[in-house]
């Protein structure tokens, strides 16, 4: 056996916690290993320059890379196997980034945790096998679930892009939230009009279907093939789905869950939405006098919705802003944590606000209770540390965004995590903001988190691009870590097959053992852990090479 | 780091799923969160990989404490994988309990998104361990 | 619950009557020079002998992958043979058509490595026999469920010496109609459970390496276990043997080592695997050449481990083997 093993330095990521020039010396005088070599940046261009060569020069028939963690640079580092005609399994990523240098401070010991984090991955890579990818066909067709800005503005791309597309909205008609916006900042647009103007460029395309007052009633198969059943108005219409991008949206936050703030029994206090949609018909005084409420069911530990809802300052300013327009010698206050006018042109329109003569006071309300004589506001100034009581003749609370109501149901069904506070998993924050851990399947909008109208278009259509190249590929390589049969190992005694969550093991009653349906099976590994005789293996995760790892980290081998 | 040091620190060996627990400690990594450098992590597909015979190996090859870590029951990538962990798992602690070593295995659900937790768990456990075998050796 | 009484000589009748059909098998004891022994008999009986005295092996071990092709095999064995049988029926070793399994009270037994002098196999005489409690073979002695009350059938002995048949499926409907007389109400004392305090098996490292010095892992505890089923068990390969030249890379990297035991993996592995499933019979006992206490662990940890489950290996062919299912809503304070 030939093994390479190159360590990364990662500029100073790993060198600056742990020995990397030592690490490649004391793995030097392992027998199988044949180059043991530390670089700058191994993702790089000539990194990856010198692991091609080294295969080709040197043979070698296992690489080991020592550098970030596996799920990052994945498929780069396959493909220098590939190019060099090296089965990409035969490589070994070995995360002393992640799980080493940056967890760590002693150089000392963290060298020590990456020799046999290293130790580890040699060990076990000498129990890799060449596997083939298997190819799918990949149906060209997208499910989006969810008609709001961002489903629209993904439905409208892929739709372009030659995609057949299926909308699904959940109510009777599309635009979501958005439709109920009066004036969309900073455009001063009204909400309707933006999304009729999508719908109409929707409706008038023949690759689109639109289903309305339409749920998902189930959800099977892989990427490249998912069987998606509708439930429509007409009955239930089976489609098949290449991919899916799940647009679901947020709820708006209930203020009445928070009887202190008095909202639900009278109508002088408020939400932004409301204010906005019932603008006109407020009964106000000559001269109002407007309270506005920052931060409600955003930042709130004791509701456990800890997260900054991103609109909501914003919408307070508009709230602001509009009173001031509209009554010039109101007296607007403003109670806040923090401003966060992140948007573009926000902190311009805060100062705008400000010198229009809203009040901003940094405050925690304790309290808001409507009495014949105006709404009364009780709090704490927090810069001045002083108890305050004043009386208004409106209040409006800035209301955040809550998880979409469905994100449990959606998520069940599609298979894909959710994160703390229920709204959707990224697959990495950064990296794959727009994927979940399910590939083929996408998320869009504030369903991921709180987003603004501009943010959840481009999160939407953005994330229709990144589908679009899945889908335009017409084929997909399908992991092949699925289970396998030692037939002349298994007893029969159809263990695996009772615990089997996809059902993919069945019993062959003539032979009396049992076999795997390898596009059902999930690659979970449960069958394995289940056999005790490991007769049912899942590949790239067989016994020897977990029990190797374990005897390397703990010196036994 | 002194060989005596060395002895007085344990060794755990975790397994950790690859959508859940793992995604979290990549995640505290990315954070540059801290925990000691005797945890080390296996990766499996589903914590339901994880055979019991694993954790009886590693304690036997010297590990000082095991813990198998997945997602949150309901959350399993793989649907329902992680509910059968938990029952191999309970049982397996029972074994070890009627050995009166219970305290070498542990059993967490940390999410993708829990990085915070993870370290929670795997320094609080660490700690624990290391208390014992300090205080077994004195003695 | 309704039996038949039966009268002297009356099961070897209706055992008889079993045994007109061809494909008809009864799996029991033959009492002969030589002593008890399990024994297949076909046509008809001869010598047969209701209790077996001395526990040599669990029958269960020679059904294992008996597929009987249409034929039927009656199983007349003591309740933890019969037990295992159940379990490998669940794991699909012994199919379900082919036995009916009848249980038999058992009065205990005694080891075939302590057998010195002629044991009695009548009921009465090994009574008095077992009044000496040191001659019960230890599993035997702490035994909670001695009563015939698993399978399709028990014949169980009342306090009067009275033996009954008792059904407890449809398959148990068979041994009864084949026994003459009619069904009548069973005696209340054996259908009370008897209420038995067990105490929880606890046991450290220090007893453990102590009680497993002796081991030789010649694996006859392994090839013994009716429940071990495996046709290729995991220690046949070197998985988890110590390995020659990993541990010399050990000790050339880090200095001077010790010995690793394969013997503690080769038993907790195993004990695990069997949690489940081990019905307490110390056959692993019975076989292991250097006198090992194993019935103590390995009885001792099952019932621990199938206590959590509130499982019984044996008691019902219906109830699925606790690792293959689970409850959403269980083990509330599983994790740490």
């Amino acid at each position: 056996m030939k093994t390479g093993i190159f360590i990364c330095h990662c500029g100073h990521n790993i060198k600056h916690t742990v020995d990397v020039k030592k690490l490649s010396e004391y793995f030097k005088k392992f027998p199988n290993v044949t180059v043991s070599q530390d670089y700058v940046f191994v993702c790089s261009e000539p990194g990856q320059d010198m692991i091609k060569e080294a295969i080709e020069k040197e043979g070698l028939d296992r690489v080991i890379i020592a550098s970030c963690t596996p799920s990052l640079h994945g498929e780069m580092f396959k493909d220098v196997l590939k190019k060099a005609d090296l089965n990409p399994f035969l490589l070994r990523r070995v995360s002393i980034r992640e799980h080493c240098s940056w967890v760590g401070d002693d150089i000392e010991a963290n060298t020590e945790k990456a020799k046999r984090y290293i130790l580890a991955g040699l060990y076990s890579s000498a129990h890799h096998v060449p596997l083939e990818e298997k190819i799918v066909e990949v149906e060209k067709s997208a499910l989006i679930i969810g008609g709001g800005v961002s489903g629209l503005s993904a439905a409208l791309f892929l739709s372009k892009m030659g995609m057949q597309v299926y909308l699904v909205e959940k109510e009777a008609e599309l635009g979501g939230h958005v439709r109920a916006l009066k004036n969309v900042w900073p455009s001063g647009r009204d909400g309707k009009s933006i999304v009729d103007e999508m719908v109409a460029e929707l409706q008038s395309r023949n690759n689109v279907e639109i289903f309305t007052s339409t749920t998902i009633g189930g959800f099977e198969g892989f990427f490249g093939n998912y069987e998606v059943k509708l439930d429509t108005p007409e009955g239930q219409r089976k489609v098949i789905a290449g991919g899916a991008i799940i647009a679901i949206g947020f709820s708006p936050f209930d203020p009445s869950i928070k009887p202190e703030l008095g909202y639900g029994y009278d109508k002088r206090v408020i939400t932004t939405l409301e204010f906005e949609q019932n603008v006109d018909q407020l009964q106000l005084p000559e001269n109002p006098r407007v309270a506005i409420l920052h931060c409600v069911g955003s930042r709130d530990d004791q509701l456990g919705k800890p997260y900054c809802s991103r609109v909501c300052c914003v919408n307070a300013l508009r709230v602001g802003d509009a009173l001031k327009s509209r009554y010039k010698d109101s007296y607007v206050e403003s109670f806040y944590m923090d401003v966060r006018a992140h948007p573009k042109g926000g902190e311009e329109f805060f100062e705008d606000t400000q010198e229009k003569g809203v009040l901003f006071t940094r405050a925690n309300v304790a309290e808001i209770t409507p009495t014949p004589t105006g709404v009364v506001v009780r709090g704490e100034d927090t810069l001045f540390g002083e108890i305050f009581e004043r009386r208004f003749d409106l209040v409006v609370l800035s209301i955040g965004m809550s998880p979409p109501e469905d994100s449990k149901l959606i998520a069940n069904l599609l298979k894909i995590t959710l994160d703390k506070d229920q709204f959707f998993l990224e697959a990495h924050i950064k990296l794959r903001p727009f994927d979940t851990a399910v590939k083929g399947i996408f998320i869009a909008g504030s369903c991921s988190g709180p987003k603004d109208v501009e943010e959840s278009i481009n999160h939407g259509r953005a994330s229709a691009v990144k589908l679009f190249g899945f889908l335009n590929l017409g084929y997909a390589y399908v992991d092949p870590f699925i289970s396998w049969v030692d037939p002349k190992r298994c007893s029969g005694c159809r263990m695996c097959e009772q615990a089997c969550v996809a059902k993919a093991i069945k019993y062959d009653e003539e032979k009396r053992i049992v076999r795997v349906e390898e596009a059902a099976c999930m690659g979970c590994g449960l069958c394995n852990a289940t056999c005790p005789s490991s007769a049912i293996i899942l590949k790239g995760y067989i016994d020897r090479m977990i029990d190797d790892e374990i005897s390397a980290f703990m010196e036994a081998i | 780091m002194t060989d005596e040091a060395k002895e007085k620190n344990p060794e755990i060996v975790g397994f950790a799923c690859s959508y859940c627990t793992f995604k979290a400690s990549e995640m505290a990594g990315s954070l540059r969160m801290k925990y000691p450098e005797g945890v080390k992590l296996i990766q499996v597909p589903c914590s339901s990989r994880v055979d019991p015979a694993f954790v009886i190996k590693a304690v036997f090859e010297g590990a000082d404490g095991v813990f198998v870590a997945g997602c949150h029951p309901g959350d399993c990538h793989f649907i329902k994988g992680n509910y059968y962990t938990r029952r191999k798992i309970v049982a397996l602690k029972e074994m070890f309990d009627a050995f009166s070593m219970k305290e070498k295995l542990r059993l967490f659900w940390v999410s993708a998104a829990e990085a915070r937790r993870f370290i929670d768990k795997v320094t609080t456990f660490y700690n624990d361990i290391k208390e014992k075998k300090n205080e077994r050796e004195k003695a | 619950m309704k039996g038949k009484k039966l009268k002297t000589g009356e099961i070897e009748n209706a055992l008889n009557r079993f045994l007109k059909d061809e494909q008809h098998l009864v799996l029991g004891f033959k009492k002969d020079e030589s002593g008890v022994s399990h024994h297949i008999f076909k046509g008809s009986l001869d010598h047969y002998s209701l209790l077996n005295p001395v526990f040599g092996a669990n029958a269960a071990l020679y059904l294992r992958r008996l597929f009987s092709k249409g034929s039927q095999v009656m199983l007349m064995l003591r309740p933890c043979e019969i037990r295992a049988c159940v379990e490998l029926n669940k794991l699909t070793q012994i199919e379900r058509e082919d036995i009916i399994a009848v249980s038999i009270d058992c009065p205990g037994t005694v080891s075939s490595k302590e057998k010195k002098e002629e044991v009695p196999a009548e009921l009465h005489e090994l009574n008095d026999y077992f009044k000496n409690k040191d001659s019960m073979r230890w599993a035997c002695s702490v035994c909670g469920e001695k009563r015939a009350v698993v399978g399709d059938a028990g014949i169980r002995i009342d306090e009067k010496g009275n033996y009954w048949a008792i059904p407890y499926t449809e398959k148990g409907e068979v041994l009864l109609s084949l026994i003459d007389g009619e069904p009548e109400e069973v005696p209340a004392e054996l259908l009370a459970a008897k209420e038995q305090k067990k105490d929880k098996f606890q046991v450290d490292m220090e007893i453990f390496n102590k009680d497993f010095e002796k081991c030789i892992m010649c694996m006859n505890c392994r090839d013994m276990c009716p429940v071990c089923y495996c046709i290729d068990c995991v220690f046949n390969g070197d998985e988890y043997l110590p390995k020659g030249d990993a541990l010399l890379n050990k000790v050339f990297r880090i200095g001077s080592v010790k010995m690793p035991r394969g013997k503690d993996l080769f038993h907790f592995i195993r004990m695990y695997h069997v949690s489940q499933t081990c019905v307490g019979c110390g056959a692993c006992e019975e076989a292991c050449p250097q006198g090992i206490p194993l019935t103590k662990y390995f009885k001792g940890v099952s019932e621990r481990l199938q206590d959590i489950f509130s499982y019984m290996s044996g008691r019902s062919f219906d109830e699925p083997i606790p690792y293959v299912t689970f409850l959403e809503d269980e083990l509330k304070d599983a994790t740490d």
